[in-house]
């Protein structure tokens, strides 16, 4: 039986995080699991409130008190149908999603009594069905004798996929790179999510009969198969143009965009490297990272652990602001990482190669219309902060491709391709065959909602094709 | 004028009509008559005006009237004055003609037709004297022109055939003219009776009919009645008693009597009624005293005799009954097979001339007291040569010397008394029952004829008849969720329990949402409210019965053994076992025939149910017997007629073509999973329900593990306790026992759908707005079989229930709580406007959503519309209990509430006295069924006082407080053990009628004049008519509650099906005050689930002057609507006694609350001025500043709206009088008061002699409340003011007795003595002079010391049923209690010397009683549930020995009761023959403990 104070009488509690100093040397998850007994216990803090704020904050919807009271009853198997009603990779937001933000930071419980600890019990839930065995069920499923290329294997493609597999539809999968996830494996580094979580999650896919076409890149000529090919196309290529700053000295030798330096630290570890120059190092470098979100603290980790002299953060806002998650902040201070709060860079400095950067120094003024504070320059507040290497993580912006013109598929002004979920077929785009979702239309944005894009895609697509 | 005239248009319904009254019989019991009966029968009447309503004008009464033994002498005089020449056998009838001439000329022609039709002649028309200006203006409007009719028989005719060819007569006169003529009307035409009735007031009554004054009219035999109806325009035809009887109370079950008596008229058959003649026999309208009247008189003309008549119509509780014989068990039995019983409270009189007789209903909740007489100068004798009866509502209802009564007593539940004045006998109850039950030998047919399934079917076969790969379909097409079984079938499966919600229900209903919603949602369960009480089926479970009879229906007429042949089973929820047995009895008797209600999908919804009903005539004619509707065999190719649809459509069919009742319809479905779907099939005419799909959900929960490992059979077992015992719940807030009466009763609202779809299959439910036709209806079932042959989509989530992203709207979402928390907090107008956009732009969930304030009005500035000050003082918070909330958010809405200038409810847990006169006072204190802390002291420190009438969560339900909410303080301020849960009974059990209703008032007006009484009403078709009885009977405020307001705990399928939407309730009650010249007497508040100024504004309009809000405050504290306010773990510490959760996570401020309705107020008048509305009262009933929208939905752009904005006549918009004062002054406790006061005011205590009378009503509260004003509940207690009194007390004496006040009266007393009491000491004994046993003889009335928390009552005498129920701390001796002794008790004594009646000590958790068992009896008597009981002869006892008998001894000294000095002189000998009652849960010695502090 459920107990209706556990949540006073029990504290919630993580599971083990390794300590900073043995996880800096390592790329690999710093969080441990839950046992069963912790993961029943914690489950059993939730009240089930009659608003389930936490589902109603998640991007998903996540039917999270249902599979929390399932895991309470040891029901795993349950637990992990249930969460894949509504998620496609539960065991990948359980790690990398920011749960403050979202599920726990709307939980009712985190108003004092520290909200239930929903991210790692999601990550239980799917890791230990998949370790005793268990798969998704799909004996009932009828083919439909249909194929839909996906094109990217990244959160939405992915979820689109495993929509479309459980309707009896035949994904085939492209994707550039040599592994699936896009992101997923090659922007996220493995102290947040390891490797052989979406290697297992590829070997589950094609269990259930998904198809994997990787190391194939799709241009127009490839698209334009596609079309002939197959009955429908799922577009969810992300978004891999990063944003500048505009400032003099972004050129000069040294300055490295964030996600060329994640996924060169990606393709090194897991032996993807085409040649040994394209690993960039910060070995024994003085490193800034410009930029608050989670991308900026994955550049920040993945230097301390490649073993940089000193890591510097400079962010423009003060850390209430930040956009990226607290946790993740949190981590990275512990592991080393120094902070510069309401620094705005305006130059990079240095003659032939990176020497610095030069900040000022911010203060936040009103609201704007969507309640963010704009920073604003102090005047002569201007330093430098020597630096051998900066790494920029402003975020990304779409990166449309030329062959959208000719097949109707329209963009919007910042380059987003437009599909929207409100309409006959949901996310459909200017061509009828052609669906998309996830970053390219949203815009850079968290895996989670990816996800939610690419299965919404997928029941467009499955009402198109009358299953 | 008749009401149609005033209200069309509108909500409200002749059909809404109800009647309560006061009444009774006299009779010379050796019958010689008199004309002395005639007058003390009136004066009698006149003593009973408080039970009685008197119109606007101050002099209409509601009808009253005489139903006498033909006066023959009296008749043959004056039809001889008028020349009319009466034979040797005559008639006479008392005629309401038109006053219309022609129309009157062309009445009597008709009429005199029909006589001579039957070989009768009609000697002559009388005018029959009257005085028009004995009646007021309202009753001068329809008053008929009266005439008596003379009928002269044939020489030999029999009378029983005479008064048969009368009845022939009139009902084919009536059927030829009443459908033409609205006047005319037979108020008797009998050989043996006749009736002098009108609208008048008793003392009027001999003033407008002449004859009564003429001494020649004698009679032996009065039935007399005085009638309360809800609304100002009574109808002279239906004041009583009518032409057999006179009945006070109400059928709650008349529709579904109605219903049956149109099938069953068919199944009647009689050579001495040519049927089709006289057939429809019951009037479909009128009042349900005038049908029980119909079903009588066509009995008696079929030639059945008064008793077995009566006991068939309302029959006593015998299912349950362990004490009832075998044989008079049968009997009832046997006549159960034939008709449902007419249920409800129901006292009623009745007499044939010969014989007169009360019944009174099984649970006794009208009083019935006779005394009989034996007249100065009679003999004295054995015989009762000489002797009168007098039997009525109250004891003491003429003067009488005290040596001239040879017995006094009381009817008890279920019971019937006669008087045969031809052989001058008393037939007392067992008399009535030994002669009926010996007529055959009942028992003897019942076990030669009667099959019961139950025992056929000794293992249930529960194994699952549905493929597993099929389920998921059938789940989907049916609309199973996670949801449902996860939160509805896991708990019935797991507790045999439904499971609990809070926070009630903010959804939209069926009609508005956006989803597919079952069709059941569509109805809305009805329930009693003021004008009848609901019943506690788990305490009184002794009078509730589900038992169900299948087979052909035989003729009732005829007693033979062969009419013993049916089949019963316990309850109409088939297992699968029974299923299938039934259906393979087979043989002419049970042939069945299985009904697919599956249609191909090329056909139409509507064809496919004529469809089906045609298949069930052709199978009922063809011999065959139960008709199984299935929808079990589904296609992918078919659509399902829904099972709902096709039992209506059929019932209703068969009923129309005279086979329903050589039929029964067993449903075979799918759709039935919960108890209100099963309630409503059964509502709409299903014999039995097999739920199939439940069954297989349970099946795969068990196959999931998902139920604990409890074997399959355990959980079906346990799922179908679940439904019995919410079917139970269901149909006893409606005030049925047993689900007989229930069947086919179609006691529901429908909400939203058109009316070809009620006509054809809910014909005659009330359905106002209209709304899904069966285009609809089938679009749905499209739907729904697209997903579910579809084998990608899920089984749906659910998200009725609770909020779920893309599930049902929900009023209360996050987001809505989110806003209202930032606003609140912030304090910033700007936050709030945020709140509001979110509610009031939500997609349309309520009614008020579709209408739309006018945005074409002229605009005036703000600065123009009256001051924030002016609006607040018109908010109140709803009725949230200490216990319920946490003292903190409990205190908190006080000081808001009281800084604004608006008022806090206390709610039902009495309130700390620290609070008094603070800002923590709560303004408005409540009394609700439990009267928890309910004092003197209290009652007088409120500016309202509040009767709970119903609550929007769960009308009709009692509120319970788990244990764990029950912590020391709480358990101080209830009077009440700490960890014991407190149970609120159903009903209040001082209001089971109208008349009680007025009573409760003036008790509550007497203890404080200077409060507002507000009665608390829950919207239901027809709770305007209630509130206009509620005006009538002196509230001052009447609040209209929606069914989604409600923060208490409550059944899931009450939260969600139960009452109505406060929009249509709201306007109904205006409407309806308006068109009875009422509203201007009345100030009318709405609540339930009002957010913003916009509501306030759209509720104003509607017709409310004053809002309550329950969960906004709430939520401004804090509560995120979390639900769980009943598991005591509320994490914002708003409802919760949890310490660490208040002390710590409770973060309301007053100043939150007051944020809150600053904003609602501001936003108020931001709306007013755009309306260019200066102030409120110009804005209340301005419905012209409402426009009505589309609707965004197909279904919504049907609901016809207009009735709610429907303009009604009236005068009045809103209250104009301060006060609404009672007709009755109450001098005589006046003149107390002022005898009294110095004595009050110096604290000097005194002695004091008064005579009483039976009008002298609520004795002693205006004392307690001027002590308890000066001095607290207590506070006087050492100076006491002695009453010494002689009379009969009229009701309510000693109700909130204080401390310091102790009234000895030397008489006796009606109900409700002691009640409420709080300390001081009422000791009542016969007079001196009294002949009779005090120990054999009622001396008080039912319900006494109901809620009392202190004090002493001594009786010498016995008590009425439901003694001391509710006691919690009264201490009180009598020599006998009636039924339903200490129900709910939770403190104090009570010691009876002397007999119980049935289930003593049902509910009780606290206190103790000692029970005198002198036959042995008292352990079939007592309710096992939670006491146990104890002899007290052995010597661990001594303690309670040593204390019994002080108590003995205090009580002889002070009554000088001749049985309790026996008693004490044989103590030694009588001590093995007590008991010592005590709840199981309290240990005997604590219980020393609470004695010697009681001591």
């Amino acid at each position: 039986m459920a107990n209706d104070f556990q949540f006073i009488q029990v504290p919630r509690i993580d599971p083990a995080k390794k300590p900073a100093a043995a996880r800096v040397k390592e790329f690999r998850e710093i969080y441990c699991s839950f046992d069963a007994e912790g993961a029943s216990s914690q489950a059993d803090r939730c009240l089930a409130c009659g608003n389930p704020y936490c589902s109603w904050k998640c991007p998903v919807h996540n039917y999270i008190p249902n599979w929390l009271k399932l895991v309470h009853e040891g029901a795993i198997e349950r637990a992990a149908e249930l969460s894949h009603r509504t998620n496609s990779l539960p065991e990948v937001c359980g790690r990398v999603c920011p749960q403050d933000r979202l599920c726990e930071g709307a939980c009712t419980l985190n108003d004092g009594f520290g909200a239930v600890t929903i991210g790692a019990v999601e990550r239980y839930i799917t890791d230990t069905a998949f370790d005793g065995g268990w798969r998704p069920d799909l004996s009932a499923v009828k083919p439909t004798g249909k194929r839909v290329a996906v094109v990217g294997a990244g959160p939405a493609g992915l979820a689109c996929a495993d929509v479309l597999v459980r309707a009896g539809v035949t994904p085939v999968v492209f994707d550039r790179y040599p592994e699936i996830g896009g992101l997923l494996t090659f922007g996220i580094p493995e102290f947040k999510l390891e490797k052989q979580v979406m290697q297992r999650r590829r070997a589950v896919f094609e269990g259930m009969g998904v198809q994997f076409r990787l190391n194939t890149e799709i241009d127009a000529e490839a698209f334009a198969r596609l079309l002939e090919d197959f009955d429908a196309v799922f577009l969810g290529m992300g978004t891999y143009t990063y944003m500048q700053g505009g400032f003099p000295g972004e050129e000069l030798p040294g300055v490295l965009a964030a996600l060329d330096f994640l996924i060169s630290n990606v393709n090194h570890c897991l032996g993807f490297e085409k040649s040994v120059d394209d690993y960039l190092s910060m070995k024994g470098q003085r490193v800034v990272v410009l930029g608050g979100g989670d991308t900026a603290m994955d550049c920040n980790r993945t230097s301390i652990r490649q073993g940089a002299a000193q890591v510097t953060c400079a962010y423009r806002r003060d850390e209430a602001n930040m956009p990226g998650s607290k946790r993740e902040v949190a981590n990275a201070r512990e592991e080393g990482v120094q902070f510069l709060w309401n620094r705005q860079p305006v130059e990079i400095v240095g003659k032939d190669k990176v020497e610095g950067v030069k900040l000022v120094t911010t203060e936040l003024g009103p609201p704007d219309a969507r309640g963010r504070r704009t920073p604003q320059v102090v005047p002569g507040s201007e330093e430098i902060v020597p630096a051998d290497r900066v790494l920029i993580a402003f975020g990304f912006r779409p990166s449309p491709q030329p062959w959208f013109v000719e097949h109707g598929i329209k963009t919007d002004e910042r380059g987003r391709v437009v599909a929207v979920e409100a309409q006959k077929f949901k996310k459909q785009t200017g061509h009828p065959k052609v669906f998309a979702g996830g970053d390219m239309v949203r815009g850079s944005d968290l895996v989670v909602t990816a996800i939610w894009e690419g299965r919404q895609a997928a029941e467009g697509i499955l009402d198109y094709l009358g299953v | 004028m008749n009401e149609s005239a005033h209200l069309s248009g509108g909500l409200y319904r002749p059909e809404f009509e109800r009647d309560n009254c006061g009444f009774g019989l006299m009779a010379h019991m050796d019958g010689k008559p008199s004309h002395w009966l005639v007058n003390t029968a009136i004066a009698s009447l006149g003593r009973m005006t408080h039970r009685g309503a008197i119109a606007a004008d101050g002099k209409t009464g509601d009808g009253c009237g005489l139903l006498m033994q033909k006066p023959e002498g009296f008749l043959r005089a004056v039809a001889h004055e008028a020349g009319i020449a009466t034979a040797a056998q005559f008639a006479a009838g008392m005629v309401f003609l038109n006053r219309d001439t022609a129309l009157a000329d062309a009445a009597r022609k008709i009429l005199t037709r029909e006589l001579e039709t039957e070989g009768l002649a009609v000697a002559g028309w009388r005018a029959v004297p009257i005085d028009p200006s004995a009646c007021g203006a309202e009753a001068l409007k329809s008053l008929p022109d009266i005439a008596q009719v003379f009928v002269n028989a044939p020489a030999g005719m029999d009378e029983n055939a005479f008064e048969r060819h009368l009845y022939i007569a009139r009902r084919r006169a009536e059927k030829v003219l009443q459908p033409g003529d609205k006047s005319f009307y037979v108020a008797s035409l009998s050989t043996r009776v006749l009736s002098y009735k009108g609208l008048v007031m008793p003392a009027y009554l001999p003033v407008f009919y002449r004859d009564l004054n003429d001494e020649r009219l004698q009679t032996a035999i009065c039935v007399f009645h005085q009638r309360f109806s809800t609304n100002t325009w009574p109808e002279w035809r239906l004041a009583q008693p009518f032409r057999c009887l006179a009945h006070n109370g109400e059928i709650n079950t008349i529709q579904g009597n109605r219903n049956w008596s149109i099938a069953r008229g068919h199944k009647f058959a009689t050579p001495l009624l040519p049927m089709a003649d006289v057939r429809p026999l019951v009037s479909m309208t009128g009042s349900d005293s005038n049908s029980l009247d119909n079903m009588l008189e066509a009995l008696l003309a079929g030639g059945m005799d008064i008793f077995r008549a009566m006991r068939l119509l309302v029959p006593p509780a015998w299912q349950n009954v362990e004490t009832m014989g075998a044989d008079l068990r049968a009997f009832y039995e046997y006549n159960s097979m034939h008709m449902e019983p007419w249920d409800g409270p129901a006292g009623i009189v009745l007499t044939d001339g010969r014989y007169a007789a009360c019944t009174l209903d099984r649970n006794g909740l009208r009083p019935a007291r006779y005394v009989i007489l034996r007249m100065p100068g009679a003999s004295e004798g054995d015989s009762y040569q000489g002797c009168v009866i007098t039997l009525a509502s109250e004891i003491g209802v003429f003067d009488y010397e005290p040596q001239d009564v040879l017995a006094k007593g009381r009817l008890k539940p279920g019971q019937m008394l006669a008087v045969d004045t031809g052989e001058c006998r008393l037939l007392l109850p067992e008399d009535v029952d030994n002669a009926l039950k010996s007529r055959h030998p009942y028992k003897a047919w019942m076990s030669k004829h009667v099959r019961r399934l139950d025992d056929e079917v000794a293992e249930q076969d529960d194994s699952c008849d549905l493929d597993g790969a099929h389920l998921a379909v059938f789940q989907k097409l049916f609309q199973v969720t996670n949801e449902e079984r996860e939160q509805i079938l896991k708990p019935l499966a797991a507790a045999g329990q439904e499971a609990v919600g809070s926070m009630g229900d903010d959804a939209p209903m069926a009609v508005l949402s956006r989803r597919v919603r079952p069709l059941y949602d569509y109805f809305r369960q009805q329930f009693a409210q003021v004008t009848n009480p609901p019943i506690d089926p788990l305490r009184e479970q002794i009078v509730m019965s589900l038992e169900t009879c299948l087979g052909r229906e035989k003729n009732l007429f005829e007693e033979k053994p062969e009419n013993a042949a049916r089949l019963l089973i316990g309850s109409p929820v088939l297992s699968r076992g029974k299923f299938e047995r039934l259906l393979a009895i087979g043989g002419s008797e049970y042939a069945s025939e299985r009904i697919d209600l599956n249609y191909p999908a090329t056909m139409d919804l509507q064809t496919a149910i004529a469809d089906v009903c045609d298949r069930a005539v052709a199978a009922v004619k063809a011999g065959k017997v139960i008709l199984v509707l299935s929808d079990r065999g589904i296609a992918a190719d078919k659509l399902t007629v829904h099972a709902l649809l096709a039992t209506g459509a059929v019932h209703q069919r068969l009923v129309h073509e005279g086979l329903r009742c050589d039929s029964n319809i067993v449903v075979e479905t799918a759709t039935a999973r919960d108890p209100h779907q099963f309630a409503v099939l059964i509502g709409y005419g299903a014999t039995a329900v097999y739920p199939y799909l439940a069954y297989a959900c349970l099946h795969e929960l068990a196959r999931n593990g998902e139920t604990g490992g409890k074997p399959v059979a355990k959980l079906l077992d346990s799922y179908r306790k679940g439904i019995n015992k919410g079917l139970y719940k269901i149909i006893s807030k409606m005030g049925i026992a047993t689900i007989t009466s229930y069947r086919g009763a179609q006691l529901f609202e429908i909400i939203g759908l058109a009316e070809a779809v009620v006509n054809t299959c809910f014909r005659d439910t009330t359905s106002r707005l209209a709304g899904a036709d069966f285009t609809d209806l089938e679009d749905d079932q499209r739907l729904l079989a697209r997903d579910a042959w579809n084998t990608r989509k899920p089984l749906q989530q659910g998200g009725v229930l609770k909020y779920l992203f893309d599930g049902e709207y929900h009023a209360y979402n996050p987001d809505v709580v989110r806003t209202l928390h930032k606003a609140v907090r912030s304090g910033d107008y700007n936050d709030y406007l945020e709140y509001a956009k979110v509610v009031n732009e939500r997609p349309v969930a309520m009614l008020r959503d579709l209408l739309k304030v006018r945005a074409d009005v002229t605009p005036i500035d703000l600065s123009e519309v009256e001051d924030e000050s002016k609006i607040l003082p018109r908010f109140d918070s709803a009725g949230m209990s200490l216990g319920a909330l946490s003292p903190e958010a409990h205190e908190a809405l006080a000081i808001a509430m009281n800084r604004l200038g608006g008022r806090s409810n206390s709610g039902e847990g009495g309130e700390d006295p620290a609070r008094y006169g603070t800002e923590k006072m709560s303004k408005i204190k409540q009394v609700a069924s439990g009267r928890f802390g309910v004092t003197p002291a209290y009652l007088v420190n409120a500016e309202v006082l509040q009767i709970k009438i119903a609550q929007g969560a769960k009308p009709g339900e009692g509120g319970q407080l788990p244990g764990d909410k029950v912590n020391e303080l709480i358990a101080r301020l209830r009077y009440a053990t700490p960890g014991v849960a407190l149970i609120s009974p159903p009903p209040h059990h001082d209001i089971y009628s109208i008349e009680d209703l007025a009573q409760l008032i003036f008790d509550l007006k007497q203890v404080n004049p200077e409060a507002l009484v507000s009665v608390k009403l829950v919207a239901e078709p027809g709770v305007g008519t209630i509130a206009a009885g509620v005006a009538k009977a002196y509230a001052d405020l009447i609040t209209i509650s929606g069914y989604d307001g409600g923060t208490g705990a409550s059944p899931i399928t009450s939260v969600k099906h139960a009452g109505s939407p406060w929009e249509l309730g709201l306007s109904e009650a205006h409407q309806v005050l308006r068109a009875n010249d009422l509203r201007d007497k009345v100030r009318v508040q709405t609540d339930g689930g009002l957010k913003t100024g916009l509501d306030v504004v759209k509720a104003a309009i509607l017709g409310a002057e004053s809002f309550g809000f329950g969960t906004g405050p709430m939520v401004a504290l804090g509560c995120k609507f979390l639900r769980i306010c009943h598991l005591n773990n509320c994490a914002t510490g708003v409802a919760t006694q949890d310490k660490v959760l208040r002390q710590e996570h409770f973060i309301g401020l007053p100043e939150m609350v007051m944020n809150y309705f600053r904003f609602i107020a501001r936003e108020t008048r931001e709306w007013m001025a755009r309306l260019g509305v200066r102030s409120m009262a110009e804005l209340i009933g301005r419905t012209d500043l409402l426009e009505i929208l589309q609707g965004e939905t197909p279904r919504q752009r049907k609901l016809d709206l207009k009735p709610l904005v429907a303009k009604v006549d009236g005068k009045a918009q809103y209250c104009v009088v301060p006060r609404n004062v009672p007709f009755d002054q109450g001098e005589l406790a006046e003149q107390m008061v002022r005898d009294c006061l110095p004595a009050i005011e110096h604290k000097t205590g005194g002695e004091f002699t008064y005579a009483v009378q039976n009008v002298n009503r609520s004795i002693g509260a205006r004392l307690s409340g001027e002590i308890a004003r000066r001095h607290g509940d207590q506070g006087m207690a050492e100076a006491p003011i002695v009453l010494r009194l002689t009379g009969t007390a009229g009701q309510s004496f000693g109700v909130w007795n204080a401390g310091g006040l102790h009234m000895v009266l030397e008489g006796d007393a009606n109900d409700y003595v002691g009640k409420g009491m709080a300390g001081g000491k009422l000791v009542i004994a016969p007079p001196k002079a009294s002949r009779f046993k005090s120990n054999e003889t009622t001396i008080i009335g039912n319900t006494c010391l109901y809620g009392a928390t202190g004090g002493k009552l001594l009786a010498a005498g016995l008590a009425g049923e439901r003694f001391a129920v509710r006691n919690s701390g009264a201490i009180a001796v009598v020599e006998g209690v009636g039924d339903h002794g200490c129900e709910y008790m939770t403190g104090g004594c009570v010691t009876v010397l002397g007999p119980t009646g049935v289930n003593f000590g049902a509910g009780m958790t606290g206190g103790l009683a000692y029970v005198l068992d002198l036959d042995n009896a008292f352990v079939d008597r007592y309710n096992h549930e939670l006491i146990d009981i104890h002899r007290i002869g052995t010597k661990t006892m001594h303690p309670y020995r040593a204390h019994l008998q002080g108590v003995i001894e205090e009580y002889v000294r002070e009554t000088g009761s001749a049985w309790g000095r026996y008693l004490l002189e044989h103590f030694s000998d009588v001590l093995e023959k007590f008991w010592l009652v005590k709840p199981k849960a309290a240990s005997l010695s604590e219980l020393l403990d609470t004695l010697r502090k009681a001591a």
